[in-house]
């Protein structure tokens, strides 16, 4: 009985469709004609309604989405930024052949107040330049008939695999009119020059005094993983993926199609084992804040967690993409295809043992030049000269 | 594609000692990712792990399985800085990020930003040493600015990415490289490049009619004749899209200015929309051959010499590069080339004209 709850503005939602994709919504608010709204309850699992007044229970979380079209122009390429992709995608209907659609766990597990169109496209070139940079997507100079349909035939996959998303159309454009290659120039000429000159006036800092002989200090090792955001919350943002997205992946790992031999099969096996035991050590993370019971870890431990956090994650991004070939492969790619499944698993275990432990393991190879009568473990620590890894 | 087990740089110490850089890779085994071993020489062992793990920022592909072993055979002087950029190549070459069909190769250069990539010039080189170790070596690799004897061929790069080709995505002047065989009759054959940078001339200063594209493009080195073909291929190419005209100052170099014919045309005109933004970068070199009577309408028109360029490219093509042929040439490519530079991990096209499909 909402009788005496005090009302509140509606939620505004004339923006969906246009630049915002997807909005959370409250008990109570309206969703627009037309967008399907997604109902998460506390334990993750979602369902669709048709649109119209919600009504959900208590820790339910809401999101409605217009399925579009959108139109979006991607930068393949960073060092080309008048080269572009006009892309044309929609959000489809519910597949019933699965039980959680793709784009649900995206909405569930990345967008926080909101999908932003701008946001996506952004998350889009992200994706698109690691995967051509990595060259598991090709789009070479002067290309050819036949691959572009092999580059449009992988990048169909991978967004849908990665962000749930349709491609409808996806065509080369001169973004020329948009961007101007020689004024992003000037601008970083006039950045640079900006840059001398304050350092000629502030010539206090030691190593700019010690001459160009002197070897340049390493970048900060104490600085957070990402500009802006604070360790607590890149890692806190880092660890919910990994949690919600881990079981989706290893899911759909099983379900790839193999060739036929025992080796194909013995390998995803292994893959699989591999996945459940990092599966196993997300659900157990210990806290950042703490390297043990009544024992706080300094802040430099706590943001080179966090980094590793990241890390995992973008082992986690490529882990999708790795699937997306899977789908599309044929068997004389297998092979390669199952080193790169291994490489990516070696990523993400190597990252999350070093988020569990409390401090930078100290290696055989860096035993040997640091004290041997040094603490190996203990709040002392932050003292000692901390072993890079 | 297999990967080396050990792969050697070289590099020269300001004595005049040649210096072995060999970086050998193994399992990890939850080991340190890189461990340096010169012998009594612990600050230098320090300063080598630092500069291949700060280089190693700038690579796309993360791979924590193995562990690579960095060693040099003998101590350079506690203030030598210029074998970091070997170190650094080493530790590419080992991993096959970075291949070079000749095998081992001398490097020779620093920086201050290795994280970023940045190559900074090393100390002068005197020629006769440099002449004397190439035997050894056959490339030579060294950070822009370093003055070094023209006579030697050699890359000048100021960015990692620049052993590829690649514009560096950080500076203010765009420079691009592309690759096109030189044949000179069996032996000599070889792989010249040729560097387009290019920079921006304020808007404001002179309107777009103001200035002749033609003269905004330097070529040094090069006599008047081949200046001025350099100059109207560029124009020309500038025309064909449409943008770009009268933005830009430009300077091209070659890696060796005496060679005849138009056939490195098409190299410069990637080379030059890859420097402007406006290719798609390979991973890669770019390796092109072909000129053309029309690059304002961007035709390709074939070139001679098909059957000992095609072998020389075949040759020399290592993972990532990109190599574009005229299209008259589709039907006299030998059997089995494509396959053959699949194989190396590189890809080619017969092209009828520039830009995409």
């Amino acid at each position: 009985m909402a009788l005496f709850s005090r009302r509140r503005e509606p939620a505004d939602t004339s923006a969906l469709g246009r630049h915002v994709i997807a909005q959370r919504l409250d008990d109570g608010d309206v969703a627009p004609a037309m967008c399907p709204v997604v109902i998460f309850n506390a334990g993750g699992h979602a369902r669709r309604v048709s649109s119209g007044k919600i009504n959900c229970a208590q820790g339910e979380t809401v999101f409605c989405f217009h399925p579009g079209p959108y139109s979006v122009d991607l930068t393949p390429f960073a060092a080309a930024p008048e080269l572009g992709l006009r892309l044309r995608f929609v959000i489809d209907a519910a597949d019933p052949r699965v039980t959680q659609q793709r784009f649900d766990l995206f909405l569930y597990s990345e967008a926080e107040a909101g999908l932003a169109l701008a946001t996506l496209r952004h998350r889009f070139d992200t994706t698109l330049q690691a995967e051509l940079a990595q060259g598991t997507l090709a789009l070479p100079p002067c290309t050819t008939l036949d691959e572009w349909h092999v580059f449009r035939a992988g990048l169909n996959q991978l967004l849908y695999t990665r962000f749930g998303v349709t491609v409808d159309d996806c065509v080369p454009v001169d973004l020329g009119d948009q961007v101007d290659y020689a004024d992003l120039l000037t601008e970083r000429a006039l950045q640079a020059a900006a840059t001398a000159t304050s350092v000629q006036q502030a010539p206090a800092s030691p190593e700019a005094g010690a001459g160009e002989g002197a070897p340049p200090a390493p970048p900060d090792r104490k600085a957070g993983p990402s500009a802006g955001w604070p360790p607590a919350q890149c890692d806190a943002r880092a660890l919910r993926r990994l949690f919600l997205e881990l079981p989706a992946l290893i899911a759909a790992f099983r379900l790839v199609e193999l060739p036929p031999g025992p080796e194909a099969f013995r390998a995803q096996q292994a893959l699989l084992q591999r996945l459940n035991l990092m599966k196993l050590s997300v659900d157990t993370m210990p806290s950042l804040a703490w390297a043990a019971p009544d024992q706080p870890l300094a802040a430099d431990q706590q943001a080179r967690r966090s980094r590793n956090s990241t890390a995992a994650v973008a082992a986690l991004d490529e882990a999708w993409a790795l699937l997306a070939r899977l789908q599309l492969v044929v068997p004389v790619q297998w092979a390669e295809l199952a080193d790169e499944a291994e490489r990516i698993c070696a990523n993400l275990e190597y990252d999350l043992t070093l988020r569990r432990a409390p401090y930078e393991p100290i290696h055989e190879d860096e035993l040997a030049d640091a004290q041997p009568d040094a603490p190996t473990a203990g709040p002392a620590t932050s003292n000692r000269r901390e072993p890079s890894l | 594609m297999t990967l080396p087990a050990t792969a050697h740089c070289l590099a020269l110490l300001a004595d005049g000692r040649l210096l072995t850089i060999t970086a050998s890779r193994r399992p990890r085994a939850n080991r340190a990712d890189v461990k340096c071993a010169v012998a009594g020489a612990p600050a230098i062992c320090e300063r080598m792990q630092e500069v291949v793990r700060l280089a190693r920022h700038t690579e796309a592909r993360i791979d924590s399985r193995d562990q690579v072993v960095l060693s040099m055979d003998t101590v350079p002087e506690s203030d030598e800085r210029d074998w970091e950029l070997a170190a650094v190549l080493a530790d590419r070459m080992v991993r096959g990020l970075y291949r070079h069909s000749g095998g081992a190769v001398l490097a020779h250069g620093r920086s201050d930003a290795w994280h970023l990539g940045r190559v900074q010039a090393g100390v002068p080189l005197a020629i006769e040493q440099v002449r004397h170790h190439l035997r050894d070596a056959p490339a030579l690799v060294l950070g822009a600015g370093t003055e070094a004897a023209p006579a030697v061929d050699s890359l000048f790069i100021s960015h990692l990415g620049g052993l590829h080709g690649h514009p560096d995505p950080s500076a203010a002047v765009a420079s691009a490289t592309a690759w096109f065989p030189l044949h000179s009759g069996g032996v000599n054959d070889c792989l010249g490049w040729v560097e387009v940078s290019v920079y921006p001339i304020g808007q404001g200063a002179m309107g777009p009619d103001a200035v002749d594209e033609e003269d905004t493009i330097a070529v040094p080195g090069l006599d008047l004749s081949a200046q001025l073909a350099v100059r109207r291929a560029l124009a020309g190419a500038r025309h064909f899209d449409g943008r770009g005209l009268g933005r830009w100052r430009t300077v091209v170099r070659f890696g060796q200015p005496r060679f005849q014919g138009a056939s490195y045309e098409l190299a410069l005109v990637m080379a030059d929309r890859l420097a402007r933004g406006r290719e798609c970068v390979p991973r890669g070199r770019i390796i092109a051959t072909g000129c053309s009577s029309a690059w304002h309408a961007g035709q390709v028109d074939t070139v001679e010499g098909c059957g000992p360029k095609l072998a020389l490219i075949l040759k020399q093509a290592e993972t990532g590069d990109r190599v574009l042929l005229p299209a008259a040439w589709h039907g006299q490519l030998p059997d089995g080339f494509g396959a053959a530079l699949r194989a190396r991990g590189a890809s080619h096209a017969c092209i009828e004209r520039i830009g995409m499909i």
